[in-house]
Parts: C-alpha cells; structure tokens; sequence
C-alpha cells in the first residue's frame, strides 16, 4: 500500500488488462485519481443540501466577514484546504480488490468501513456517469444486494470498459452457479463480455416529445411545492410587491365582492395557470434530465435501461429479479393515451435508501398502448393483463365507505353547522362531500381482480387506472384479513406481500379469497423458484 | 416461465393439512393456543402502567411545592379519569384479544391469527424466510416467554411475528425453519 503513489498512474494500464489475471490479485488497488472530483462532487452536493442550516449564519456573518477580512480570509481559505484535504484522503483511502469472485471495498478517512461482497450475492449493477466522468471515460460502479442485511457498495471511478466487463461476469455468475461447470467460467465470461453490446436488442426507445409528455403528465410539482413550503411566505410577499411595481395593486385586483362571478373565476384560472406554468416547465425539464436518450435493450434475459442528460444511468435487471409489472396511466394519460410502464424489483431498501430505490425499477415513460403491451408480453409472454376477465370489488366497499364512514361524518358536521347557524361553511363541505363520494365511487369501480394459472392481476386508481400484474409464485408471504361485518356476508380481504411491496384486494368472496391464498402458498412451496 | 430451466424437475410435494381436497386449505389451519402467561402478563402490564400513570397523576395533584390553579387542576382529575377508562377498556380488550391469538404450524409454511372485530390470519412459507429472530423482552424471560419473528423480502412493515410462545417452543419453532432444507438457499 505504501508504493501507492506509483500505482497511481498505472491504474489506467491496470485496468484495461484482460479480468482474468486480474482476477485473484490479492493487492488492494487505489482508483483513478479523478474520483477526487466525484468526492469533491458529493461534498459540493451534501452542503448545497444542509444549506438551509448555515444561511442565517451566512446571513449573520456577512457584515463581518466584510469588515475584517484580514481574520476571515484565512479561516475561509483554512476551511478551502481542509476539503481539499479531506477529498483527497477520501479519495486516498478508497481502495478496492477483487479476489476469488468477492469484490471488497475499504473507503473512510475517519470511520472506516470495509465491504466484501460475493458477486454471487449482487443483485443489481448500476452504472452511473456524471456529466464530469465522460470525457475521461470513467463511471461508478453501484453493486446493490437484496435481502434484509442490507449492504451496498459503490465503486466511484473506473473505466467504462473495465466496468461493462466486470458488470458482464457479476451477471453472470448466477447462470454459472447454477451450471456447475466449473471449467466453461472463464469462456463464458469472455463470450458474455465480447458479444455484450452487438447482441443487445433495443426494445424502447423514448424521443424528446415523449418527455416532454411525461413531464406534462407526471407533475412533481408537488413535490417541489413541498420542498419550497417554508419561503412560501416571501415568496407571497415578492409578487405582491413585483406588481405593485408594475402599477397593479393585487389586492385591490383580488377583492371580488364588487365584480361577477364569471371575472373572479378567470381570475382564479389565469392565476391557476400563471402558478403551475413554471412548475410545469420544472417537471418537463426533471422528465428531460431523467430520461433523456432514454432506451430499453435485451440481451439474454437481462433488460438494461441507459438515460440520462447530465448523469447517464445505466440500470440491468434480469428476467428473474423482476417482481412485478405495473402499467400505470393518470387521468391526464388516460387523456392522451400514455402509459408509464414499470418493472418493479425488490425495493425492500426503500426505506433506507429512497434514491436508489427509485433508480431500481426501470420505468419505461409515456408509452403508448401498443409499445406498453409489446413489452408487457415480453417480459410476461403467457400474461393477459389487458385480456383477462376483471372482477369488480363487492359493492359493499362503496356502502362501507359512503354509507358508514363519510356520510355520518357529512350529517353530524351538517347538523353541528346548522346548530351553530355558520351556514356559509356549508358551502365548503357539501362540494366536499361530493367530491370525495365521487372519489370513493371511482375506487370502487376501478378496483378489480383476476388471476390465471400463473398471474394475479389487480386493476386500480380514482380517475387514471393502474394494472399491476405478478407471477403467483413471487409472494413472500400471504394475509387473510376479515371483519365481522365482512363476515355475516361471506366477504373478506386478501393481502399479497411481494419484494416489490404489499398488494391488496378488498371486499372479495371469502370463498375466492381462500383459493387464491391456498393457491399462492402451494405454487410457492410447490414450484420451490427461488423469488429473485 | 423465467427460471424454470434451473429447477430439477417437480419435487415431491407435501404440506399436511386437516382436509384433503385438492390444495391444503389455509381455512382449515390447525391451530395452538399461546402461552396462557403471554396473556396473563399483558393484562397484569395494561394495569400496571395505567395504575402507574395515574398514581403520577395524583401525586401532581396532592404534592404542595408548586400550587395548580384550579383550572389546571380539573383538567388533571379530567385526564386521570380518561386514562382510568382507557386503562380498563384496554385491560378488558387484551382479555377479550388476547384469547384470539393462534399460531398453526404446517410442513411448509407458519400462520398466526388475531384480531377481534378485525381478524388477520398471515401465512408465511418457509421458503421465502430469509432470517429468524427470537425477541425477549425483561417480562418475557422473567416468565420465559419469547417473540418469535421471521423475516422475509416482504420488507420490515411484513415482519411475520408469533409472541407469547413459550421458550422451548419457539426455540423448537426456530430449529424446524433453519432445518427446513429451503430456507438456507437463499439471501
């Protein structure tokens, strides 16, 4: 380790060195020193993020930081070496070696941490290439593993074919476990990796109007509206000023007692608009820098996504990781006839890891019916999701949730309204009223079930509907639920717990209920598939 | 399907249930009782800490150091006596609840049942366990019982949770899962 420094610049040779004879080399190696970027990178990311937490200090210090420079400048410039400092022993520190088919991974400058994974253990290989790695080659190397001791590695900056190669013989590692020819391991892993990028078919690809559809109709506005809730306040303050610099008293504008109704609802509609204009222009934008050149390719039975403007993801799933389909299409894509396509993994991360969850599944975006079942079936080739007979939900769900829930809810606010003679909130509950009935009729209708030999189908939503459709035998596990009111009239609830989460159908006969449960456990414990 | 080419053929297939239509019937389970200490101990700890909450309570309001006004004053006595209701509805509900609490065991997979109005019956096969945990609390090996949980890819909020099982039981229950000759394949 101590001859590091000359490692340094043969790193490069090193790594485009057939893998074999680098296979079992048991040196720790150091990576290309233009991770020093992505660390520094990271650090740029993490403090631009905990802003909020030293802007009043910023904002408090300023006056004296201007004052005296002369005791500040050095602490600004102590502060500036100190990162570069750190960067770089992050950077000095990060060493990795791969050794009898484990990847181990040692990084940390002050806590230390030391990973090893068996590659037969990985469960997922994501390449990731931020905008400053292209130039030189280099990507990061994200090798995810599923199960409850959760562990994930990444290998921040390796060449992009050393890490293609690699990525080729993780992959492979379960088809030769299984294949128990021990000898054929290497021919294999050369085969995989030179026929690797010819042999790809592409399956999907998205043009920039099919972004910028998405982005129409998947607005994270509200997200972002979150993020910005605390400066809402300011935010008010500015546009009331801004227009009273322009010579339009808002308020004056915005008083409607002494205008008609038809005037204060364009106004509420040009408002409306003018607020979500630029949010929209925000979601188009995040659908273009997430998806961008976007394609959907198949080699053998790994599906590989490649997108991305800025950072270029490249996310491999094999067929036997896949957990479950979902066809989803809001109520704007039931409009244009646009479906977001997911193939959902394990994401029993998603706690820990939010981001990487998300990076997880591949969602193929705003794709239109044809294209959404072409690679349905090819997934999925005996599937009927869009075939298959669905059967409604009882109708007991609506007489559940209008008739016990939300209407007595509705009459004792009606009658505590009347009593307490504040009739003009009337005006706000019985729109309301209305509304979330109509809401919960749609659920209604839009719930329904079906299965085949292989498949559970469910079909949901309020105004967009969504499909989702898993193989049987991929349930972790199996819940039977029932009330007593439930039980007089034979109904009862059904829970699937999948690695990609817990599906429900309510309100189904019970009768069913207890075939589709017995059904799942015995093609679970019968066809003994492993689910990943 | 995917996968099929790696499985050696069907294996044999058993998982003894009660009646033998054509699939075991998870509507006929074979079901154990808990440990009659489980439901003892939760009655005696409902009590206790509502005993304890209010006693607090009290002594707030008898102590001399710092005068309550009086307002403050019927609003403790107020609190005590919700806490006092709760307390003895919760007490009568883990008497009525806590009787309704199975456990069925079969060759391939664990069910455990609950709930009174509401009652859940969760079943989980053995093959998709990936780690077995027993859980005893101070109470629990006080009176030697144990929680038994079994994780799966199902995600921690699907955590498969058998409690009150007497020691040696959940312990046998734990040997049986590990001897399963499935669970080890996999995670």
């Amino acid at each position: 380790m101590d001859k590091s420094t000359t490692t340094l610049e043969s790193d490069d040779e090193v790594t485009i060195q057939p893998l074999a004879s680098k296979q079992n080399t048991k040196d720790w190696q150091r990576i290309s020193p233009i991770a020093i970027i992505y660390f520094l990178a990271k650090f740029v990311v993490g403090f631009l993020s905990n802003i909020v937490v030293f802007l009043p200090a910023l904002y408090l210090g300023y006056d004296n930081f201007i004052a005296h420079p002369h005791l500040w400048l050095p602490i600004g410039l102590a502060i500036l070496a100190i990162i570069m400092i750190s960067t770089f022993l992050s950077f000095y520190f990060f060493q990795y070696r791969l050794y009898q088919d484990h990847i181990e991974i040692r990084s940390g400058v002050i806590s230390k941490k030391y990973v090893n994974l068996p590659f037969a253990k990985i469960q997922n290989v994501k390449l990731e290439q931020p905008l400053y790695y292209r130039p030189f080659g280099f990507t990061c190397l994200q090798l995810d593993t599923a199960g409850s001791a959760m562990q994930e590695a990444k290998v921040v900056a390796l060449k992009v074919d050393f890490a293609e190669q690699l990525k080729v013989e993780i992959l492979a590692q379960h088809k030769i476990a299984s294949s128990v020819v021990a000898d054929a391991k290497a021919e294999t892993v050369n085969d995989l990796a030179s026929k690797n990028r010819n042999n790809e078919t592409i399956l999907n690809t998205r043009s920039i109007t099919d972004l910028i559809i998405h982005g129409l109709t998947n607005n994270r506005i509200w997200i972002f509206l979150g993020g910005l809730a605390p400066f809402f306040d300011d935010f008010g303050r500015y546009i009331v000023e801004f227009f009273n610099g322009l010579g339009i008293d808002l308020e004056k504008f915005l008083t409607f007692a002494d205008k008609p109704m038809w005037q204060v609802g364009l106004y509420a509609l040009t408002l409306t608009f003018i607020i979500l204009l630029p949010f929209t222009l925000f979601s188009i934008a995040g659908s273009i820098i997430t998806f961008y050149q976007f394609t959907l390719s198949k080699v053998g039975d790994r599906y590989i996504r490649r997108s991305g403007l800025l950072t270029k993801y490249e996310v491999t799933m094999r067929l036997s990781r896949l957990q479950m389909v979902v066809r989803q299409q809001d109520w704007l894509d039931v409009i244009l006839k646009r479906i977001n396509l997911k193939f959902e993994q394990s994401n029993s991360a998603l706690n820990q890891y939010q981001a990487s969850a998300e990076n997880n599944r591949i969602i193929v975006p705003s794709i239109n019916p044809s294209e959404c079942l072409a690679l349905v079936n090819n997934v999925y080739p005996t599937n009927k999701m869009m075939t298959v007979d669905y059967q409604k939900i009882s109708k007991r769900f609506l007489l559940r949730n209008l008739g016990y829930i939300l209407t007595p809810i509705f009459i004792s606010l009606l009658v505590f309204f009347i009593s307490v003679e504040k009739t003009n909130l009337l005006m706000a509950i019985i729109p309301g009223y209305l509304f979330v009935g109509l809401l919960i009729f749609m659920r209604w209708f839009r719930w329904g079930y079906a299965k085949d030999e292989d498949f559970i189908y469910i079909r949901k939503g309020y105004f967009g509907v969504d499909y989702y459709c898993f193989p049987i035998f991929k349930s972790q596990q199996v819940q039977f639920k029932q009330s007593w009111f439930q039980k007089r009239h034979k109904l009862s609830s059904v829970r699937v717990v999948l690695a990609a989460g817990a599906q429900d159908i309510p309100f189904i006969k019970q009768e069913f209920a207890y075939q589709l449960l017995d059904n799942a456990l015995y093609q679970v414990e019968s066809s003994r598939k492993s689910w990943m | 399907m995917q996968g099929t080419e790696n499985i050696p053929g069907k294996v044999h297939f058993s998982n003894t249930g009660l009646t033998s239509k054509d699939l075991p019937r998870l509507d006929s389970l074979n079901f154990e009782m808990l440990s009659p200490l489980y439901a003892k101990s939760n009655r005696y700890i409902t009590l206790f800490i509502t005993l304890f909450i209010i006693s607090i309570l009290f002594i707030v309001q008898l102590q001399h150091f710092i005068t309550l006004t009086t307002a403050v004053n019927n609003f403790v006595s107020y609190v005590i006596w919700v806490i006092a209701l709760v307390g003895f509805m919760s007490t009568l509900y883990t008497i009525v609840a806590d009787k309704r609490k199975f456990y069925a065991l079969r060759q391939q997979d664990l069910s455990y049942q609950s709930g009174v109005i509401f009652l859940k019956t969760v079943s989980q096969p053995m093959l998709r366990i990936q780690h077995v945990e027993l859980k005893r609390g101070p109470i629990d090996r006080k009176i030697g019982l144990a929680k038994l949980q079994v994780f799966s890819a199902g995600g921690a909020l699907h955590t498969f949770e058998i409690p009150g099982l007497p020691l040696e039981k959940a312990e046998s229950i734990r040997q049986f899962i590990l001897d399963h000759k499935d669970v080890n394949h996999h995670g």
